[in-house]
């Protein structure tokens, strides 16, 4: 293969356009890094190359050949081979089967040839170094470092042409990491062209020939690894004009919320303070352990010691319903998984956070749900023909709404909302951040976890960041930039 | 108009019975439609409607219960033990009787809820490990009950027999409280998504372990009611109940996945079933053919279901 180049790929979602006229070409023999914030559009990218995705205009060239990739098994027939980001290995299945799954070795009546699968698994595992991994280990007992590794080698022993890697270090330790690095440069030398994703700046730096910057779906030019620094990088990531909000703060000295010393699963020793009719902010990666931090304080993961003081007064929730009651509401991330019920119409979700407020006489009422969507829905201005619509005909921004709406109607002391505008169309972005700008107004406190750093600078009178587990810094307003939370929160 | 109608499956099984029974009533005018065929119509799905009823309930929440037949061997052949064999009261044999189905529904819903073991596989072994109880406690089967209690399945009011009345006031009290309070409300929201459904505060665990509870209780209510009726307890009572009252409540517009249904859709869907093989004994035609048209109705109602697209969601 000579090169693989996108011409002007464009690609939308419903609500968001993902890519716009995106150009990249990638070389045999070079590492080139894609990098951008979250929700740039570099996993888009990715799924269009791997065949996952079909792009709505521009074409993908093949040493200058227009080629269609329509599915997985046709990006395989181009050489093109993706380690994803979430593992798709066979927990019940061998290294082996798993690493040629559907395309084990058979003899000629079709059966499986055991012996040579294992012997052509051992061989690729000891050329990628994997010397301590047995080919018949179940791949439930591999730990996550070791299943990522054996996806590279799944996705190496189709001696692939261009090999694609999204957020492939996520899970190694060190020792593996440099361990991948040296596999990816013997790969280099054997002409191999190499699309690797990463957050890690270190990594970037460390690895790349070229480096290619994706920006709300737009590129923002391939540049060669001299040409770039650290702060230029970032800067060219995150800039953007996008300081129209303005200055206020609601945040009045009385203490809402005091968590000290609060510990769990993914994150240790947290501990802020949420001041009454406040915005503060959790910035961090994916994968910082911020969602964690508010499942744990509504009581749905288990805590392991620490505080939780609610004006106050320490409280222990043994699960949501506590945390409603006591007047905190959680407003989760991943709306169509954890937020909604998309089966089922406006009004039905609107009333789910407290069910009793459609009773009448003692009795659940039809019409007195009616009434309160409604209401709901004029207020956040939620755009549907009737609330009987099922929710999932929304568009992404009304399904917000209409989560939002669902939470305020438990009329919460303390609203947690987690990645609020995520994926959502401008528009309706600017309409959230008014709702929850009137709400810290009437004296609401508000915890909002963000991906979005714009969107965090522009709202909070304060941003905490975590960093892998921990709290890293707390940033008031005044002294909060883009470069400083990325700082923080990268390593 | 019509489209509403074919989007609510109450309405159009309703449309359907309606359809069927005419075109019956024109096939054979002297043996269909007459009083006693349709009494003996009701009666004969009475006791398979009482399970459906809580069988909904549990698919609504996205589950189904395998072991109902089963427990109403049991809970028939319990009472009917205690009974015969120690002379309790009736009230006393029939209060045991219930509380045992209330038991194991009770453990089934624990160890799917808090346990985490597939609600299959769970109340698939209820299903032999009950079925087992039901032979061990009546052996071949228990005859010659006492008067009082082959009075509650046997009398009749209206000229109609007692089980009609039972199922009846079932339907009512369940589409009530399902259409009517909260707390039954919660059903649909853990089967649209368990997930959203804990985070808005419904304790999800609890409410399945609840949904278990009452479909094993309606189903040991139901086998008490049956050998009643019978004058007898035996050990095959049931057999085979299950697949029929889930399919009676997929007829009636329940989904395996959850969500969806309504309690008037269980009695419809087992009316349905039932004047179906009514109509095929009055016309002769031998039984293996009803299976398969049952069969055959189950799958083109589903496929049905894929072809209209459902815009608004059902009012529940």
């Amino acid at each position: 293969m000579e090169n693989l180049k996108c011409n002007n790929i464009s690609k939308s979602f419903p609500g968001v356009h993902a890519l716009r006229d995106v150009d990249l070409t990638i070389l045999p023999g070079e590492i080139h890094s894609i990098c951008g914030e979250n929700g740039a559009g570099k996993s888009t990218l990715m799924n269009i190359l791997a065949g996952n995705l079909q792009p709505d205009s521009g074409e993908v060239l093949i040493d200058g050949r227009a080629v269609k990739i329509e599915s997985p098994q046709m990006a395989f027939t181009f050489n093109i081979a993706i380690v994803y980001q979430h593992l798709s290995l066979v927990d019940s299945l061998s290294v082996a089967e798993n690493i040629f799954a559907n395309r084990q070795p058979a003899n000629r009546f079709g059966f499986i040839e055991h012996h040579k699968l294992h012997e052509d698994t051992r061989q690729l595992l000891d050329s990628l170094g994997l010397i301590a991994i047995r080919p018949d280990t179940m791949v439930f007992r591999l730990s996550p470092a070791e299943k990522q590794m054996i996806e590279i080698a799944k996705a190496l022993s189709r001696k692939p042409a261009v090999l694609i890697l999204d957020e492939p270090t996520a899970s190694l330790s060190h020792k593996e990491t440099q361990l991948l690095f040296t596999i990816l440069r013997t790969l280099k030398e054997s002409k191999v062209a190499i699309l690797y994703i990463s957050h890690r700046l270190d990594e970037i730096f460390a690895l790349s020939d070229r480096i290619s910057i994706l920006k709300d779906g737009r590129s923002q030019g391939t540049f060669m690894l001299e040409e770039l620094s650290r702060e230029k990088l970032i800067a060219t990531m995150v800039g953007r004009p996008l300081n129209v909000l303005k200055d206020f703060s609601h945040s009045r000295p009385d203490v809402l919320l005091e968590v000290s010393e609060l510990n769990g699963a993914k994150f240790k020793n947290i501990s802020f303070k949420l001041h009454q009719g406040e915005i503060v902010g959790l910035a961090g990666l994916i994968g910082a352990g911020r969602a964690e931090i508010a499942r744990a304080l509504i009581g749905v993961d288990e805590r392991k010691s620490g505080t939780i003081m609610l004006n106050g007064v320490s409280v222990y929730f043994d699960h949501p319903r506590d945390s409603i009651e006591r007047g905190i509401s959680y407003v989760p991330e991943e709306r169509e998984r954890l937020g909604l019920f998309p089966e089922m119409s406006v009004r039905d979700n609107i009333v789910s956070g407290d069910l009793g407020i459609a009773e009448e006489r003692g009795f659940y009422s039809v019409p007195k749900a009616t009434r309160v969507a409604e209401k709901s829905k004029n207020i956040l201005r939620i755009a549907t023909p009737t609330v009987d619509q099922k929710v999932m005909n929304l568009s992404g921004g009304n399904q917000q709404k209409v989560v939002l709406a669902k939470w305020l109607l438990t009329n919460p002391k303390i609203l947690i909302v987690d990645e609020p505008t995520h994926g959502i169309d401008i528009g309706a972005k600017f309409e959230i951040y008014e709702i929850l700008r009137s709400l810290a107004a009437e004296g609401k406190s508000i915890l909002i976890i963000s991906s979005d750093l714009p969107e965090l600078l522009g709202l909070c009178d304060r941003i905490i960041v975590i960093r892998e587990g921990e709290v890293a810094g707390d940033l008031p307003r005044a002294v909060a930039t883009e470069e400083k939370v990325m700082s923080l929160a990268a390593h | 108009m019509l489209k509403k109608i074919l989007e609510d499956r109450v309405y159009s099984l309703l449309l359907l019975l309606v359809v069927v029974g005419i075109m019956a009533s024109i096939l054979f005018p002297n043996t269909y439609p007459t009083f006693d065929n349709f009494r003996q119509i009701l009666l004969n799905l009475s006791v398979d409607t009482i399970v459906a009823v809580g069988m909904m309930v549990l698919l609504i929440s996205g589950a189904f219960d395998l072991s109902v037949g089963s427990v109403v061997a049991f809970a028939g052949c319990l009472t009917a033990y205690l009974m015969h064999f120690y002379q309790l009261p009736v009230p006393i044999a029939i209060a045991a009787g219930i509380a045992s189905s209330m038991f194991i529904g009770w453990l089934n819903g624990f160890l799917i809820a808090y346990h985490g073991i597939n609600p299959m596989i769970q109340t698939l072994a209820m299903m032999g490990i009950v079925r087992g109880m039901a032979l061990m406690v009546s052996g071949a089967g228990i005859q010659n009950l006492p008067y009082w209690f082959n009075a509650i399945g046997q009398s009749k009011l209206l000229g109609i027999q007692m089980p009609v009345w039972y199922m009846l006031f079932t339907v009512l009290i369940f589409s009530f409280l399902v259409n009517k309070t909260v707390f039954f409300r919660r059903f649909y929201y853990i089967g649209g998504n368990e997930l959203a459904a804990d985070l808005s505060g419904i304790r999800v665990k609890r409410m399945k372990v609840i949904g278990f509870l009452l479909a094993s209780t309606l189903a040991g209510i139901a086998g008490i009611l049956l050998s009643s009726r019978l004058g007898a307890a035996l050990p095959t009572m049931g057999r085979g109940l299950e697949l029929r009252v889930i399919t009676a409540a997929i007829l009636g517009g329940a989904s395996l996945s959850g969500g969806y249904g309504k309690i008037p859709g269980a009695l419809l869907g087992a009316l349905f079933m039932g004047m179906i093989s009514n109509i095929m004994v009055l016309g002769r035609i031998s039984g293996y053919w009803q299976e398969i048209i049952l069969g055959v109705i189950l799958i083109a109602t589903l496929w049905l279901d894929k072809f209209l697209q459902k815009k608004y969601a059902p009012i529940t």
